[in-house]
């Protein structure tokens, strides 16, 4: 909101220094967003006092003056006029001044004698018509003062940030309230005073013979009043109320509206005024109803659009134009005031704040009197401020107010909900233990009473018994009080502490950090943690070619079609970021993410929020170096991390399954497997399918895993159980056997580990070897390690050739392996 | 006595080619010659048997006399040239020690999980404990119990994301479901006071949606770091002294904090923070807009309504609140211009950090 610190300085003396006065505002909860000097038309045109004044000495009418215009030397400046004279005070134009019509000031000489500046007559300055000489200012006018601030024609406009619970700060007089519970100072509240101007017309017809007011639901509008003002003259506003309204951002429009725009700035009342005639009926009455719009109805609002209304929208009506407003929010364009209009029916009311705030969000229309409404207007007090705003009419459009028969305000009043003032207890003792701080009790007394409320003495000691005004309809609880205190007393007078409560440890859950063990370890794998958005495509799982359970949790609002659906699995988004990088030339590209994934069912309300570690591996983990060759990522890469997270996490009877293509389409078929620890299902790790890879433009092979957190915080073990260090020597015995391609690795180890018996220790594969010609067609050779160890001797070479012949023959008949 | 005579020769003649013996297989050559199976001076002892019995005792002295002198010199001049060599294989095996070295590559942490570390270690210290909650919530936890009126603008289609709810409730409010994107983490706490024993000291990081098109200063995705704090006799001094204490250890020691005034719903009194602007250090420039001050975080005491709502007496306990936007800080720490880098796994960003 905008506030004009000349406007609010007719009701409060504002502190001088703008600055401290702006941080003053930001501390005490009103932000200021802006802060706007208007008045600059004026540069350079000074008060200037006439030391010395010769006549010309070629021309008979001309003098020559020297100006002291507060610089360290006066100006010599050639003047024409008759009534200058030495001694007097006047407006000078200095050198670079530019005056109304673009007039730009120069040095100059005139008749051969230089002339630094103007001496201005009024009109020359464009305030006024008197031309007949310069403007002889008094005598105190301070020397050098720009004329601007002496004729306090500067003004400065603050851009306010109100914050949603102080509807009373949204106009001139309650913001010079909070500037006087600011500083403690006194204000003037000019509305009694306006209202009391208006004069009540005893001969015109009664305003409630005309009108007529029906609340249908007393929830949506708890007062209006109605009041007409006839035989009006709508024209153009007077100079100060255009002024008053264009120094705070306002168009002025015509003085009838230009009225109704004042007084809601003045008193944070919104008023609407509708021409009278238009709303009368055959019978010349205006029937006004305030109800809900019917489904389906349309009204032209003022600014020309056509509103389609719901019955959530409270409209103004007759019964016979339908709607002819959107209550709180706008005017109807076929009932407003024009040129033509000689009678006004003057709107004061008040309607329900939240009812009005979704109307203007659901239409996209938010106007000044919807801000005050959805915040909160005052239903007390409406009869004066619409007397002030009818009495303000008489004055700048003429006409005369109504009177009515049934009360002496001249109004139609329907006020079905009355609000009651709420009466508090503020316990100052309590409140200082809250605040941690000794705040006096005169203090709090005086600065609620400068709010607005009554303060008297309360039960108990120290208790005071608070009314709070209806003004302020935040202010509900004992809490409320406090913030006010505190805000005004000022934050940062209170003392820093820090608690000092028993009881307390800080800490981590198991589930962070087993957490914290997955990212230490996948970062010492060499993968770099990334983001990407939760949001995804509804065909990204398509695409992927994923199988997933459950369906994708929809958005009802999403910003675009891109991000319509909550991610069903993180990889769409790393593919994305592996393809990003690679269009920039980044080709070795490790990042994994922890994030969740979401999915519903029907017959769900709340989505399954599943928590996932998701990682990609494209590339190779480095450039070629000196000393370092470039390997490519494959399947391996991304199984040996996924081995470091079992051996960090201590996961107990980890395998890998092959992963069919029926089970993982979104892998490449050979190259998929599925991590289990135990019976529980861990996750998967493949080279992603190369057609799943192209559909998110990422180049083939990307090497990808997805874990389930939950399922890796349900195995991980805190600790492995202590084995004793070996203290007898072991005995290595390679073996390779040639097997037909179908026999896996782990079977070969099932194989070994059965038949090693207790003295077999360690089986390390350390080749695979494929040759036709050597190993035959469709056979491998796996070349293994074993050891062997007893823990409480040292083993014989019979020993040891015994447990390894027994090994080779139990293997061979398993597997059908021929040693090599 | 020819043969003592002959092991002064052939002892002279061995010390002098042990002496003249430039490398440890040369002097080998020499051991073996002299002292090895088929050596010369081995020869004598063998041949001891065939020597005079009254010589016996002269020779054998001399023979031995020659070994020692032969091994002692074998030693020294063994000592010698393994030093030689030592230093020769340590002047061969000399690099180039600018050459890059053969590190694991390791991987990083992305810039906003660094921050919310370092700020929970911060909070861990003071004894907080760190949780966590559900990313969708309905909308009591996320609006109702935070005190915030049905018909806040924040609550409004335009701010939050909503999601279809398939239970087939309806919702409340016209046109919107009561399932929604969190849009901040302060859920988290409600559940905490609802679930936890008093007194509370919690902090909740985590994401939070908000629909906001995304931009260099705006992502829809965020995160945020709250807190709560619910115990007997907590003042405001307390949200004050936590909060510079906090401000200080992220931004540093010499930062100043101030405390506005402010509305928030949860809390009341509610205020913002603001931090001394670092890069003018309170004179005001553009980064702080000439204020001197950058806001950081909003704050407040719990208000007694939120504490009765999850069933705390608001008479005997008091509390504060706080939440900040860590994208915010970490933006402010590191000056990163563009908030969507944040998310777009740009590895020459990522690996910045």
């Amino acid at each position: 909101m905008k506030i004009s610190l000349k406007w609010l300085s007719d009701y409060i003396d504002v502190p001088v220094d703008v600055k401290a006065l702006c941080d003053r505002l930001d501390l005490t909860g009103t932000g200021v967003e802006g802060v706007e000097t208007l008045g600059g038309a004026f540069d350079g045109v000074v008060v200037g006092y006439v030391e010395e004044c010769e006549v010309h000495p070629d021309s008979d009418h001309m003098h020559v003056v020297k100006v002291n215009v507060g610089a360290e030397e006066p100006v010599q400046i050639v003047c024409g006029a008759p009534n200058i004279a030495a001694g007097i005070k006047l407006p000078v134009a200095t050198i670079g001044a530019v005056l109304p019509g673009d007039f730009k000031i120069k040095k100059s000489k005139l008749r051969g004698v230089t002339s630094c500046g103007m001496c201005c007559s009024q009109r020359e300055l464009g305030m006024g018509n008197n031309h007949d000489g310069i403007w002889i200012l008094p005598d105190d006018a301070p020397v050098g003062m720009p004329i601007a601030e002496y004729l306090k024609m500067t003004d400065t406009v603050l851009d306010l940030e109100i914050t949603p619970n102080r509807p009373d700060c949204l106009s001139v007089t309650g913001f010079a309230r909070e500037v006087g519970a600011m500083y403690q100072l006194d204000w003037n509240n000019p509305l009694e005073a306006m209202a009391a101007k208006m004069e009540l017309d005893e001969n015109a017809a009664p305003v409630d013979s005309e009108v007529s007011v029906t609340i249908d639901d007393a929830k949506r509008c708890p007062r209006y009043t109605a009041r007409i003002i006839r035989d009006c003259k709508i024209g153009p506003s007077p100079d100060w109320l255009v002024e008053r309204l264009t120094a705070i951002g306002q168009r002025p429009i015509n003085n009838i509206v230009d009225v109704t725009n004042y007084i809601l700035f003045l008193f944070g009342q919104p008023l609407h005024a509708f021409d009278l005639d238009k709303l009368k009926n055959a019978e010349g009455k205006a029937n006004v109803v305030v109800r809900a719009a019917y489904e389906g109805e349309k009204l032209v609002t003022l600014d020309g659009e056509e509103r389609a209304l719901t019955p959530d929208m409270t409209v103004i009506a007759t019964p016979e134009l339908g709607a002819v407003a959107l209550a709180g929010v706008m005017g109807g364009l076929d009932t407003e005031v024009t040129d033509a209009t000689t009678s006004i029916l003057l709107e004061a009311a008040t309607f329900e704040a939240g009812r009005t705030s979704r109307t203007s969000r659901n239409l996209g229309l938010i106007s000044e009197s919807s801000m005050r409404y959805e915040r909160g207007v005052d239903d007390h007090g409406i009869e004066l401020r619409s007397a002030a705003a009818a009495a303000l009419m008489v004055e700048v459009a003429g006409g005369t107010v109504s009177y009515a028969e049934v009360n002496a305000e001249g109004i139609v009043d329907e006020w079905p909900v009355v609000s009651e003032p709420r009466s508090l207890s503020f316990r100052i003792d309590r409140f200082c233990a809250m605040m941690g701080a000794d705040i006096p009790s005169d203090y709090i007394t005086d600065v609620l009473v400068r709010l607005g409320c009554q303060v008297s003495a309360g039960e108990g000691d120290n208790v005071l018994s608070i009314v709070a005004p209806t003004f302020r309809p935040d202010l509900e609880r004992e809490i409320d009080l406090y913030e006010e205190v505190l805000r005004l007393w000022g934050m940062d007078r209170i003392p820093s502490t820090l608690p000092g409560g028993r009881m307390r440890v800080g800490a981590r859950s198991t589930e962070e950090l087993v957490a914290d063990k997955i990212n230490a370890t996948l970062r010492a794998c060499g993968l770099n943690e990334t983001m990407t958005y939760s949001f995804a495509e509804p065909s990204d799982i398509e695409r992927l070619r994923m199988n997933v359970e459950g369906l994708a949790v929809e958005l009802m609002n999403p910003l675009n079609a891109d991000q319509s659906v909550m991610r069903q699995s993180i990889i769409p988004g790393l593919l994305r970021s592996v393809a990003y990088n690679q269009a920039r030339g980044v080709r070795n590209v490790q990042l994994y993410e922890i994030g969740m994934v979401f999915s519903t069912a029907e017959g769900r309300k709340k989505p399954k929020e599943r928590r996932k570690v998701a990682g990609v591996m494209a590339g190779a983990m480095n450039g070629a170096a000196w000393n370092q060759a470039s390997v490519p990522f494959d399947f391996f890469d991304g199984k040996g991390v996924l081995e470091s997270l079992a051996r960090e996490l201590a996961l107990p009877k980890v395998r890998f399954k092959a992963l069919s293509a029926d089970e993982a389409p979104h892998l490449q078929p050979g190259r998929a497997a599925e991590m289990l620890a135990g019976g529980t299902v861990i996750g998967w790790v493949g080279e992603v399918h190369p057609l799943a890879a192209d559909a998110f433009e990422a180049s083939a092979p990307v090497v990808a895993f997805e874990l389930d957190v939950a399922a890796l915080v349900k195995s991980a073990q805190a600790s492995r159980p202590y084995v004793d260090v070996p203290t007898f020597p072991a005995v290595s015995v390679d073996a390779a056997f040639v097997v037909s391609e179908d026999v896996t690795h782990e079977k070969m180890l099932q194989c070994m580990k059965s038949a090693g018996g207790k003295l077999l220790e360690d089986v390390q594969l350390f080749d695979v070897y494929r040759d036709e010609a050597r190993v035959g067609a469709g056979k491998k050779s796996m070349a293994y390690a074993l050891t062997y160890r007893a823990p409480d001797r040292t083993l014989t070479s019979e020993e040891v050739e015994k447990a390894h012949a027994r090994l080779v023959q139990k293997v061979s008949a398993a597997t059908g392996a021929e040693l090599r | 006595m020819a043969i003592t005579e002959e092991l002064l020769g052939l002892r002279e003649q061995t010390l002098a080619a042990i002496e003249a013996a430039e490398t440890s297989a040369a002097l080998e050559q020499v051991r073996v010659a002299v002292l090895g199976k088929a050596g010369s001076l081995t020869g004598y002892l063998r041949s001891m048997g065939q020597i005079p019995k009254e010589e016996r005792a002269e020779v054998g002295k001399a023979v031995n006399e020659a070994r020692v002198a032969v091994e002692e010199a074998l030693a020294a001049r063994k000592a010698v040239l393994d030093a030689a060599e030592l230093e020769a294989a340590i002047d061969a095996a000399a690099v180039d020690v600018t050459l890059p070295g053969r590190a694991q590559q390791m991987g990083t942490r992305h810039l906003i999980n660094r921050m919310i570390d370092e700020i929970s270690e911060i909070f861990l210290g003071l004894g907080y404990t760190v949780a966590t909650g559900p990313e969708v919530e309905t909308d009591y936890y996320n609006f109702t119990a935070l005190n915030a009126p049905a018909d806040h603008p924040s609550r409004s289609m335009q701010d939050t994301f909503y999601v279809h709810d398939l239970s087939g409730d309806s919702s409340r409010v016209r046109g919107e479901s009561d399932v929604l994107l969190r849009t901040q983490t302060s859920g988290v706490q409600v559940h905490v006071m609802e679930d936890q024993d008093l007194p509370i000291y919690i902090i909740s990081p985590g994401k939070v949606y908000r629909r906001d098109v995304a931009d260099p200063t705006h992502l829809p995705q965020f995160h945020q770091v709250e807190g709560l704090v619910i115990d007997e006799g907590i003042t405001f001094g307390d949200l004050k002294g936590t909060l510079d204490y906090v401000c200080k250890q992220i931004f540093g020691p010499d930062r100043k904090t101030r405390f506005r005034a402010h509305f928030f719903p949860f809390t009341e009194p509610s205020a913002e923070a603001d931090v001394s602007c670092g890069v003018c250090g309170g004179e005001g420039c553009r980064v702080c807009k000439g204020t001197g001050w950058i806001e950081i975080l909003g704050c407040g005491m719990v208000d007694p309504n939120v504490l009765a709502m999850s069933g705390i007496d608001p008479e005997k306990y008091s509390g504060f609140a706080f939440g900040f936007g860590v994208e915010r800080v970490a933006c402010l720490k590191y000056n990163v211009p563009d908030l969507r880098m944040l998310l777009e796994g740009d590895m020459r960003f990522l690996r910045q950090f």
